[in-house]
């Protein structure tokens, strides 16, 4: 019985994080002329190592300010990081002076308005978020 | 103080308007102290540093930094770059240096050509060894680190970066003249206007990144050896005496590393062999290996590292009593045989700053004491280093 209780106490449990986590997917601006783009693409955009789409448009990345939790579940999901290892990472770039970060803006409303005005630009948000603005063309698996 | 509060407030200002600013400025920094158990020498960062620690006293003169940076990106392909450092020099000041100074134009992803003063790309993961939050270490390993005093040169590089073969292959060339003086037992060495040259290959697949460095310095100046090479001429000894210029002569640097890094795995090792045409200095081989294991906010690593140089069959023989022996000390003076065993951990305390503790046991060979200030002829090459910071950017 007690197995029983605690293995249903379990599973509301598993449930219920499921369902908190919502998946999360990268957008393009629908002229970005991709349909699809692959784990590699993803991390060398945003990690700023090679910044081309595969239509040949020069990629704009955009982060979300580290308010909210998007932006850590992204890079952890993305690479297994921490978002200290990320800026680490970054001022490692910026003051060598090699390559910038993406664009930080403050909420997904401002993501999706800059993905929307920009051919190629992405962003990452949860799937419930997207709308007719954007294209998903990358999927990540927390 | 009011200063201070200025440039926060300025900082602010562009922070809050970032959506895509045109203009940034930033800045990082190291408060650090460290202290050397041996009172038989010296220990410094690089040689590009007069003085160092000894004697278990505490001390912030090897490690403490601040820079600031300045950006202005002009248009989508032109961007400016300024960069000061304030840090020890080789006449023991700490007066700000034009670090970086730079042009870069991005035609394409692809392709990225910088002009002005640029970094000496010797790290695998930056060009910078002043950074120190960005790398997880106290300072870049000396064994490895500390002959490269060059952290800049005026000059150009050109950058290409390509798909290939399911990694990024990355090829940059880089020109220019030295810009630096560096310190050292004979004074002050000013090596300004020496060309230097060299190409870095990089390749990036997943977790692995590979590279590959060749690069030259052909020197402009000598060393202050005049007080030597006056009586070797005087003597008679004319290879003897060229064996000490480094005017003309060139050094070659070659290194290859490898790293492996995944999810909070960090494993990297480099190794490097500096040739000289100078006599006076002698070849040598370093390598080191560094590993790291996140654990949340708190990264432990261990690290291991070593320099070693070979000592020149080739010299002339200077026999007659007392110059002849002295020669031979000289040139043997320049001799490096050392190990290091490091054991550290990070903690990313809160944003943009961490502490770090390290503790680095030093092992020189007997005699080849040449990488540290003033040590004594009888140093048993033993010290410890126990070194503490914080790391901030902003």
């Amino acid at each position: 019985m007690m197995r029983v209780l605690l293995a249903m106490i379990f599973s509301a449990f598993v449930w219920g994080a499921a369902e908190a986590r919502a998946e999360l997917v990268v957008v393009v601006n629908p002229q970005s002329g991709i349909e699809r783009l692959g784990e590699d693409d993803v991390i060398n955009i945003f990690l700023g190592r090679y910044r081309r789409l595969p239509s040949g448009l020069a990629a704009e990345p955009v982060d979300i300010a580290d308010g909210s939790s998007l932006r850590a579940r992204f890079y952890r999901s993305l690479v297994n990081k921490s978002l200290p290892e990320i800026n680490a990472y970054w001022a490692r770039l910026v003051f060598s002076g090699k390559t910038r970060p993406p664009h930080t803006v403050g909420s997904v409303e401002e993501a999706l308005r800059f993905v929307a005005s920009q051919p190629g630009g992405l962003a990452y948000l949860e799937r419930a978020q997207v709308d007719r603005r954007v294209k998903i063309v990358f999927e990540l698996a927390e | 103080m009011a200063a201070s509060l200025l440039v926060c407030a300025f900082i602010g200002h562009v922070h809050a308007q970032s959506d895509a600013p045109a203009f940034s400025l930033r800045g990082f920094g190291t408060l650090g102290l460290a202290r050397s158990s041996s009172d038989q020498a010296e220990f410094v960062r690089d040689l590009s540093q007069p003085v160092g620690i000894k004697n278990g006293q505490w001390s912030g003169r090897i490690d403490s930094i601040f820079g600031l940076q300045a950006s202005w990106r002009v248009t989508t392909e032109l961007e400016l770059v300024g960069q000061a450092v304030s840090r020890l020099h080789y006449d023991r000041s700490h007066n700000p240096e034009l670090m970086w100074a730079f042009a870069k134009w991005e035609p394409d992803p692809r392709l990225a050509l910088r002009l002005g003063r640029i970094g000496a790309d010797f790290m695998m993961l930056a060009d910078s060894r002043l950074v120190g939050y960005s790398y997880l270490t106290v300072r870049p390993p000396a064994d490895f680190f500390g002959p490269l005093f060059f952290s800049h040169f005026d000059g150009a590089d050109a950058a290409v970066t390509l798909p290939a073969a399911g990694g990024l292959a990355h090829l940059k060339a880089f020109a220019g003249r030295t810009h630096e003086k560096a310190a050292g037992g004979l004074g002050v060495w000013d090596t300004s206007g020496s060309p230097v040259a060299g190409l870095v290959f990089d390749y990036t697949r997943g977790p692995w990144q590979l590279r590959a460095q060749a690069a030259r310095i052909r020197f402009a100046a000598d060393m202050n050896t005049g007080f030597l090479e006056a009586p070797l001429l005087a003597s008679g000894f004319p290879e003897a005496a060229a064996s000490l210029q480094t005017k003309d002569k060139t050094t070659r640097y070659l290194s290859a590393g490898l790293v492996y890094d995944r999810g909070p795995l960090l494993v990297q090792g480099m190794l490097n062999r500096i040739r000289h045409e100078a006599q006076v200095f002698e070849d040598s081989h370093a390598g080191y290996v560094l590993a790291a294991y996140r654990l949340g906010r708190v990264t432990p690593f261990v690290g291991m590292s070593r320099w070693k140089s070979k000592s020149r069959d080739d010299l002339p023989a200077v026999p007659v009593p007392v110059l002849g022996d002295y020669y031979r000390l000289f040139m043997a003076g320049g001799a490096v045989d050392r190990t290091t065993y490091t054991l550290g951990v990070r903690w990313d305390f809160q944003r943009d700053m961490a502490f770090k503790l390290q503790w680095d046991t030093v092992r020189a060979g007997a005699g080849a004491s040449f990488s540290f200030p003033n040590a004594n002829p009888a140093w048993d090459g033993k010290t410890e280093v126990l070194s503490v910071t914080l790391d901030f950017v902003f």
